[in-house]
């Protein structure tokens, strides 16, 4: 090397520049700056992602047992009007009226906060890592984890339309026929069925399922990363079990819509 | 062959960057990747222009040493290959090949496609090693290491702190990496006496670099050394042992 190094650690340039242009100390030292992406985070990344993971295993269960909640539909009119109002009483007098649904709205709400609060920061940090130079030509091998963000999107603005159209019966999201659930009675089977006979809310479902089979089936996957199974069984099982998930909560919501398009409910 | 190459030029860390087209006429299929910058920069000299600056030492895949981002793709197109084995029979006569650094802000570039690692070190100083007071040589047979356990750990001990994981993960992120040191020092009888420290003290430096993980995939896609994905998972694994057992070990 033509340079010289000073006590201080920095290359004199006395001897003149090693290459034209170049920067001589990064070239001798092999470092650019001491400097670092970021700060130490209060939150570090890795507990932001068992964050996502555990309200992720939450609404997991959640679309499961909804599923199979509404494949009581094909149980008849009667018996799936019982189940919306055996909803709103079980463990009475324990719960009040409605007492389990709003636990559980509760749950959901406080897992959906954190869920995409901890989704907006990751993101934020993963681009801020990466840089200007992002990486392009990924293939359809990683399409799932790509569209993480889109289809996350998607969900959120299906459940927003979806409780304003099955839920709250709100004007312009729910069917002309909607009637509220009474203390009594609830009409579940008549506000789905009036629902769904409307082609833009079917097709709206149909993408939202397809949407949250993509989003489950990484997602799920991912959970077994990031809460630190190592064992090649653990993770096998892991896997399938995403999949399997993913995949029985969409086909079972799916065949409704399509039922009643079809005309086999009524 | 001949082959058209798309050179990224950059002098200083702080320059803006751009590429460069030169030709090669006489490359071969049997040609590495560096070996192809070899005989481009032969030819920058014979012109009197200023050759590509570019990382390289042993050659045979075991320094780490070199890496370079090829068609877009970290070390090279073929899978689990480093850049000095990357070798060109799979480009037609007159094709173009685009060379470029490692991509990542955590690499800033030093000149051309030569960048500065220097964050994989500071995780590596932050607890990639072994330091407690191991005494003299132990006898033979006294810290017994099942067969299995000394495979699984050499296995994670094959990363050669390259960076392709880094430059290959859309976030940017070092799970790979990290997870590759955990798991392998976390195996072994000295390592592991410092295993919850170990992974506090890595963890905490990784994050101020590293970006968070999505399981692209793409990590163990072109990792040389082949540290499968199961790697990443010990990432949090260790996280969340040292963060609930709150000790040393």
């Amino acid at each position: 090397m033509a340079s010289a190094r000073t006590t201080a650690g920095q290359v004199s340039g006395a001897a003149g520049p090693l290459l034209p242009g170049a920067d001589d100390s990064a070239l001798e030292l092999g470092s650019v700056r001491a400097g670092r992406v970021r700060r130490p985070p209060v939150l570090p990344s890795w507990v932001l992602k068992v964050v996502m993971a555990v309200s992720g295993i939450v609404f997991a269960l959640y679309v499961l047992v909804h599923m199979i909640g509404n494949l009581k539909v094909f149980t008849g009119v009667d018996h799936f009007n019982e189940y919306a109002h055996w909803l709103r009483t079980v463990l009475q007098p324990f719960l009040p009226y409605e007492g389990l649904l709003w636990i559980v709205r509760a749950v959901l709400l406080g897992c959906l906060v954190a869920h995409v609060g901890a989704a907006a920061v990751l993101w934020s940090r993963g681009r801020k890592s990466r840089g200007a130079h992002r990486h392009k030509g990924l293939g359809l091998r990683n399409f799932t984890a790509r569209t993480m963000l889109v289809t996350g999107i998607v969900l959120l603005g299906f459940v927003v339309f979806h409780v304003l159209d099955l839920t709250t019966g709100t004007a312009g999201a729910a069917s002309a026929s909607f009637r509220p659930a009474t203390v009594d009675q609830a009409h579940a089977y008549e506000n789905l069925v009036a629902s769904f006979q409307r082609p833009v809310a079917a097709a709206f479902y149909l993408v939202a399922m397809i949407a949250l089979f993509l989003h489950l089936a990484h997602g799920l996957w991912t959970v077994v990363s990031d809460l630190g199974a190592t064992g090649r069984r653990l993770r096998a099982v892991g896997y399938a079990v995403a999949g399997a998930v993913a995949l029985a909560v969409m086909l079972g919501n799916i065949i409704i819509p399509i039922s009643v398009l079809s005309g086999l409910l009524s | 062959m001949r082959l058209v190459i798309e050179v990224w030029r950059q002098d200083t860390p702080a320059d803006s960057g751009r590429y460069e087209t030169h030709t090669v006429d006489d490359a071969t299929p049997e040609m590495s990747v560096l070996e192809l910058l070899d005989r481009l920069n032969d030819q920058l000299v014979e012109e009197g222009l200023e050759p590509v600056a570019f990382e390289s030492d042993c050659r045979e895949g075991i320094c780490g040493a070199c890496g370079v981002t090829v068609d877009g793709s970290p070390h090279g197109p073929q899978r689990n290959t480093p850049s000095c084995h990357q070798r060109l029979a799979g480009y037609a006569d007159g094709q173009r090949i685009r060379l470029e650094p490692l991509r990542s802000a955590a690499f800033p570039v030093i000149r051309d496609l030569v960048v500065d690692r220097s964050a994989l070190d500071r995780i590596i100083t932050a607890g990639g090693h072994v330091a407690i007071a191991a005494g003299t040589a132990p006898d033979a047979d006294s810290l017994l290491v099942p067969h299995e356990r000394a495979e699984r750990a050499l296995d994670m001990a094959a990363c050669i702190g390259c960076g392709a994981c880094v430059a290959a993960c859309p976030n940017g992120a070092a799970h790979l990496f990290v997870g590759s040191k955990l798991t392998h020092l976390s195996l072994l009888p000295t390592g592991r006496q410092q295993r919850g420290k170990r992974a506090r003290a890595m963890l905490f430096e990784m994050e101020q670099d590293f970006g968070p993980c999505s399981l692209y995939g793409e990590c163990s896609r072109v990792c040389p050394a082949n540290i499968p994905l199961t790697a990443i998972a010990a990432v949090n694994k260790e996280g969340l042992r040292s963060f609930f057992r709150h000790k040393d070990d």
